[in-house]
């Protein structure tokens, strides 16, 4: 199993191109869906102890909305799309607004708010996943979106545990998509991806950087 | 008299002598275990992450594991003058926050494996667990205060409930 704590900077360079190229497909899939523009930052790549996760993101209670997949096969990993409540809430008006024109109702049930929100989120990590599977040529599945509600800290909790079930040493790589086109208000959401230890291996390996 | 705040991180283990009050932020399958003896007026905390120390190369984070933090928060309770009969254990979190519907992914499970084997840990040491609030898909926010031997949690839309 390889080290999280060994890598060298050429290495974490082509985990951050990968995450460039799956957040670039990522983004363009978001666009499509929702009709509008999106500006997207280069991804960093962050190797972190896992017991500071939470000092690398914002507040701790801050209410956030993340959709989750775990994608197996030759690039084994698990995707959080992270987005804090109000622009999540803003993300479904605008994609169902798209669909339904002013007949949306008003007062939305969570199920369906939530349904539209694992949708945008599968589609934005499954076309992130598709990305780099093409590229190292694996095959993969991806899980249906699991969705929830919670604060920022007890997210980032589970990835911690999700992680320290292999060591010590966290790889974020951690991107930034925003809407444009919706009004005043920016909607931004985080990708990150946590690659399985031997799904790192075998990515490194094809990019002929291990 | 003045509480001194004590906030634990992941895989943090902390004992404290009255008054106290001792904090851990947002744990999903994290558990908060709580151990006081009231008599000694001693109280510790840990943040346990998961179940089973065995296979992890690196026992630096002994609170990390049930297994190995319920015996080592004890040691460090007795080294306080705490004394075992009067020991009683609190515990939060445990919570499965994603479910994958058909997915196999068992690592998502594992909130209720730390429940599990903390509780089992606590009674192989014949420390009482007097209160849990465990499982379900919610995070929690936790505050052990020896101004009441209480331990106070904190959950999104279902507000703060003491145990």
């Amino acid at each position: 199993m390889l080290d999280l704590g060994s890598f060298n900077s050429l290495q974490l360079d082509a985990i951050r191109e990968v995450g460039n190229i799956g957040t670039g497909n990522a983004a363009t899939a978001l666009s499509k869906l929702l009709s509008c523009m999106i500006d997207m930052d280069v991804p960093t790549v962050k190797l972190v102890s896992i017991y500071d996760l939470a000092q690398h993101y914002g507040e701790p209670d801050e209410q956030v909305a993340a959709v989750f997949v775990r994608s197996t096969g030759g690039f084994g990993c698990s995707l959080i799309f992270i987005q804090n409540e109000p622009e999540a809430r803003m993300m479904v008006d605008l994609l169902l607004k798209q669909q339904f024109g002013d007949a949306l109702p008003k007062d939305l049930s969570q199920e369906l708010s939530d349904s539209a929100l694992a949708e945008v989120g599968n589609i934005i990590l499954s076309s992130f996943l598709n990305a780099i599977n093409i590229l190292i040529g694996t095959q993969h599945q991806i899980s249906v979106p699991g969705v929830a509600h919670d604060m920022l800290s007890s997210i980032l909790d589970v990835v911690a545990s999700i992680f320290g079930q292999m060591g010590e040493m966290a790889l974020m790589v951690n991107t930034e998509l925003r809407i444009g086109g919706a009004g005043d208000a920016a909607i931004s959401g985080n990708i990150v991806m946590i690659p399985d230890p031997d799904a790192l291996e075998i990515l490194l390996r094809k990019l002929k950087v291990l | 008299m003045v509480e001194n705040a004590y906030v634990l991180g992941m895989a943090d283990l902390m004992v404290a002598k009255a008054p106290a009050k001792l904090v851990t932020l947002g744990l999903g399958s994290c558990i908060g275990l709580v151990i006081f003896d009231h008599i000694a007026k001693v109280a510790g905390m840990a943040h346990i992450m998961l179940p089973d120390s065995r296979g992890a190369g690196n026992l630096e984070k002994i609170g990390k594991f049930a297994d190995t933090a319920v015996p080592a928060l004890v040691d460090e309770m007795l080294k306080l003058g705490a004394t075992k009969p009067h020991m009683k254990a609190k515990i939060a979190g445990g919570a499965q926050m994603f479910a994958l519907p058909g997915a196999s992914a068992e690592f998502l499970t594992v909130g209720a494996k730390n429940v599990k084997e903390t509780t089992a840990r606590l009674a192989k040491l014949g420390i009482a667990l007097v209160a849990s609030d465990t499982g379900g898909n919610k995070g929690r926010t936790v505050e052990f205060s020896t101004s009441n031997w209480m331990l106070k949690i904190k959950t999104l839309g279902k507000g703060v409930m003491e145990i």
